[in-house]
């Protein structure tokens, strides 16, 4: 329900910018000096563990929540304390958020009567907004007569038949079992793709979050980590804590032995390992952490004679392995403690090293990251 | 009950329970039973009679007492119920419970005749302190506020009903889920449409019984009504007086019958309203979720 | 409020400066039954015992300073009533914890969830006569020649009528039980929420008998709303006068009757320092419970 007369949106500025929010309660820090732009028409995701701050920036975009510090900007415009019914924006709630005395139809066409719609109008929309999500022969069920999934399906077209430019998805999945999110995830992108607003969804699961996202953005104890394109959070990840929550990454703790040039070395349990300096400030000495992707690394047996110090290998015991069904992850032991796993396709019966066993761990020139925070 | 539970112990657990509303009804069907009989209370024969409930209306002093019970009955409801909606709302969103809690419920535990003493003193020294501010500047405007009078009765009885409402409301209102009124916000309504709308149709049922609660005290209330009233009698203060001066008169004993009959009727329809509601949305839930394929 | 600083980090547009007076209103709106409740009942009992020490005059009392009305309730006979009333009313707590409190437990571990608001509400039926026409209807059935005498003697229990049932401490606390027995239906209602229906299960499985598991798991989970009950009733047992007064004997003299029998005197400033020292008992026993159990948690399945 934007106004229709006096428009609200700027077409050049950004959906949303955030600029230096803080969030406090009491002494609890919830977000601390956040800043972000989304644009418009972008599906932007936030992801992060659960208490890390990303369902309360959500919520103060929305008007849910007061900022301590800071200010949101919808469409250029500051929304100040303005409540959650006199923004551009609309959200899509966890669960239990259908009101259980009305009907789908009457769920769906609330915000359209609030407005004061004349009828035909609203159920013209409401029609439509139903069919979009896939519910046309459920209207005059109430929400407790419907499954998880189509109660968020009803929520979804509750948000869309606003028409407001911005939608807001807290967690929207997370009450349905792993097939039936997987499901939803595609319509969500499918149905954003179709709107063509602005949505913002916020996740503690990566993969819904890798499926839905134009970027991502990172949140964890209130910070805002880093954000990005979803394939770039995936295999370049910036800071070390991107690397330990997206993707099976190995971290690695080492000091540095020597900087030269754009590479690296890293003294890691022992071993000399060469890493791309990525234009980072580093001194020698320094602690470091190395991510590396359980996928590209690969685990051969050692026979006495080879294992060279090549600088992109590392030795250790073999563990055990853990069948996943697609594929299979081989654990090994550094000498100084540290686990590493290896990832790989579960398609040959070979059969595996015996437990303690040493084994040679490797990978290519461009998959193993530094990070210096 | 479970399956291996002995199902005569249960019976027997039941009976007990219901034995102990019957003998706590004692006294009620007494009054009942007195209100039917031809010769009145402590008469040694009994004779059936509706005629004590046919001269109710021909007792002037009762009918009159009623219709002051009636209204006081009614003001006290429209003051508490929202003042216990208003107090429950604050209580959900409060920091610090303890407060508000402590303050709402406190008067529960002050027995009536401490509480009655207290506000009488109470009101007749603010009365004074009011006349003689009156006179300090000259006006007489303040000299009745708080005369003992309908309006102090009133006062002492939302204090005393309203730790009553204020527990039924946050009973009903436990099971109402915040996200609902944020998700009415993000449709556009503002506060106040919000609550009306989405969530008092489901705490209705709440601050309805909350209602018959009040209405049901006040009608019953002696101690607080009779120390604080002032001038006029209510139908428990009549009663009273007759029982300790000559003996209830037997419309008296009708009179309370049918009150409590009333009273009886209404908490039945309550109880059995909620729960045929209950059993048939179950029933309607069970027949249309079952063809659900999603 | 902290958030009345939040402004303060950013620019705030134009529009949201001056707040629509309804919503700077709005939270006063909630605040009201508060200051309701502070204004008419809090200061009211607090000022209890200011106008007990003020001097009494012929029909009234006037600003002082004396503590004659704490002379005269404890150098006398009522403070040993009241200490009597005390102990009676505790006997009277006792018994409706025993008979009261199993059907709780009842309630909560045995009907089926829907129901059990219900069969609570039960309870509540006594309610809907007056208290003082249920007590006084319990005369004809507590007297010489009443209900109970008859009825055991038309049985062959006993020979000569109890004549101790009426007028008497055991008549009292008879009235206190029948009053008040609901109310520890209720706060143990309440309570046996702390105690979850799967407790009972794990206690079968470990072998617990239905002794150890009331005493070990029960009363611990359960103690603040059986403490909050058990204080309702004992308070009351103590305050109001009409059970004394209609059911009781000599000597049966509570504290809400020294305080309404004060009342009639004009004694005003005794019927103060009466009620002062009710208020003063029952804040004790609150704050005991509190810091014993944390009362608020009572309240928690509300919330």
């Amino acid at each position: 329900m934007t106004n229709g007369t006096q428009p609200m949106t700027d077409q050049t500025a950004p959906a949303v910018e955030v600029r230096n929010l803080s969030k406090h309660y009491g002494d609890f820090v919830a977000l601390k000096n956040v800043n972000v732009t989304i644009a418009a028409g972008e599906y932007f995701v936030l992801l992060g563990p659960s208490g890390g701050g990303k369902t309360t920036l959500l919520r103060t975009i929305g008007g849910f929540h007061k900022p301590t510090k800071g200010e949101i900007l919808l469409h250029g415009k500051s929304v100040g304390h303005l409540p959650p019914d006199k923004r551009p924006t609309t959200m899509v709630f966890q669960a239990y958020a259908l009101f259980p005395h009305m009907t789908v139809t009457q769920n769906v066409g609330y915000g359209l009567k609030v407005a004061g719609l004349p009828k035909d109008q609203i159920v013209e929309k409401v029609d439509y907004a139903l069919e979009q999500v896939g519910l046309s022969q459920f209207t005059h069920r109430k929400p407790h007569e419907l499954s998880g999934g189509q109660q968020q399906r009803v929520q979804l077209a509750r948000a869309i038949v606003l028409d407001r430019d911005i939608l807001l998805l807290d967690e929207p999945l997370a009450a349905l079992d792993a097939q039936l999110r997987k499901d939803m995830c595609l319509e969500l992108k499918h149905l954003q793709e179709k709107v063509g607003i602005t949505f913002i969804h916020v996740t503690h699961n990566q993969e819904e979050a890798m499926t839905v996202a134009d970027r991502i953005a990172l949140i964890a104890n209130g910070d805002l980590v880093e954000f990005g394109k979803a394939r770039d959070i995936y295999r370049a990840p910036e800071k070390s804590f991107t690397a330990s929550f997206v993707g099976e990454n190995n971290m690695l703790k080492g000091r540095v032995a020597e900087a030269n040039g754009s590479s690296v070395t890293v003294d890691v349990a022992g071993s000399k390992l060469t890493v791309d300096k990525r234009g980072l400030n580093v001194t020698d000495g320094q602690e470091v952490n190395l991510s590396i992707r359980s996928e590209c690394v690969a685990l051969d047996r050692v026979n006495g004679t080879n294992a060279p110090a090549d600088g992109l290998s590392i030795l250790g015991t073999y563990d055990e392995s853990v069948y996943l069904g697609l594929t299979t992850s081989h654990m090994a032991r550094l000498p100084d403690g540290t686990e590493m796993v290896s990832r790989v396709i579960s398609d040959t019966d070979d059969t595996l090293p015996e437990a303690n066993a040493p084994v040679r761990l490797s990978w290519k020139p461009g998959d193993i990251r530094l990070h210096v925070e | 009950m479970n399956d291996y539970d002995n199902i005569w112990l249960h019976r027997l657990k039941w009976t007990y329970l219901l034995l102990v509303v019957l003998t706590l009804m004692t006294p009620v069907m007494y009054v009942m039973y007195v209100s039917f009989n031809q010769n009145g209370f402590g008469a040694n024969e009994y004779v059936f009679t509706w005629e004590w409930y046919g001269l109710i209306f021909s007792d002037e002093l009762l009918i009159g007492a009623l219709r002051w019970t009636l209204m006081l009955a009614v003001v006290v409801t429209v003051i508490t119920v929202p003042m216990a909606l208003l107090a429950a709302k604050y209580y959900k969103a409060a920091d610090n419970k303890l407060f508000p809690v402590f303050l709402l419920l406190a008067p529960l535990f002050v027995p009536p005749d401490i509480l009655g003493s207290a506000l009488l003193v109470f009101f007749k020294n603010l009365n004074f302190a009011l006349i003689w501010l009156g006179d300090q500047i000259g006006t007489s405007l303040f000299d009745s506020w708080f005369r003992l009078s309908f309006l102090t009765a009133t006062i002492g009885l939302i204090i005393y009903t309203i730790p009553y409402s204020f527990v039924v409301i946050l009973i009903t209102m436990g099971r109402y889920r915040k996200e609902q009124t944020e998700a009415a916000r993000a449709c556009g309504a503002n506060g106040w449409r919000a609550f009306w709308d989405i969530e008092f149709p489901q705490i209705r049922a709440g601050v309805f019984s909350a209602c018959a609660f009040t209405v049901i005290l006040v009608f019953n209330e002696y101690t607080r009504t009779s120390l604080l009233k002032g001038g006029f009698d209510t139908f428990t203060t009549v009663l009273i007086s007759q029982m300790l001066n000559t003996g209830m008169s037997p419309q008296s004993y009708a009179m309370s019958a049918m009150v409590s009959f009333v009273a009886i009727a209404v908490i039945g329809s309550i109880i059995l309203f909620t729960m045929i509601r209950a059993e048939s949305l179950s029933r309607t839930a069970r027949a249309k979720a079952e063809p659900v394929m999603s | 409020m902290a958030d009345l600083s939040s402004s303060a980090g950013g620019a705030v547009p134009a529009g949201t400066d001056k707040t629509p007076w309804r919503e700077r209103l709005a939270p006063w709106a909630f605040r009201a039954p508060l200051i309701f409740m502070v204004a008419f009942f809090a200061i009211p009992m607090a000022m209890t015992v200011v106008f007990s020490v003020f001097e009494r005059t012929m029909f009234w009392m006037e600003p002082g300073f004396t503590l004659f009305s704490y002379e005269n309730f404890f150098f006398s006979a009522r403070l040993t009533n009241f200490l009597n009333s005390m102990k009676y009313s505790l006997i009277s707590v006792a018994i409706c914890f025993v008979f009261g409190f199993p059907i709780a437990v009842f309630v909560r571990k045995s009907i089926p969830e829907v129901a059990q608001h219900r069969v609570v509400l039960l309870f509540i039926l006594p309610f809907m006569v007056s208290e003082i026409i249920r007590v006084f209807a319990l005369r004809p059935v507590l007297q010489r020649n009443g209900l109970v005498n008859t009825t055991l003697m038309d049985l062959g229990i006993i020979d000569e009528p109890i004549t101790a049932l009426l007028y008497t401490h055991t008549g009292v606390v008879i009235g206190e039980v029948l009053s008040f027995l609901p109310f520890i239906v209720f706060s143990g209602f309440l309570a046996m929420e702390a105690v979850p229906k799967y407790i009972f299960e794990v206690c079968d499985d470990l072998g617990v008998g239905p002794w150890r598991r009331f005493v070990d798991v029960i009363l611990p989970l359960a103690a603040p709303g059986i403490f909050a009950g058990s204080v309702f009733i004992f308070v009351n047992g103590l305050g109001v006068a009409l059970l004394p007064n209609i059911l009781g004997g000599a000597g049966a003299v509570n504290a809400g009757l020294i305080a309404t029998q004060a009342i009639t005197a004009l004694d005003f400033p005794l019927a103060m320092a009466v009620s002062a020292i009710m208020m003063a008992t029952l804040t004790t026993l609150l704050w005991i419970g509190h810091k014993l159990f944390d009362l608020t948690k009572i309240l928690t399945p509300l919330s």
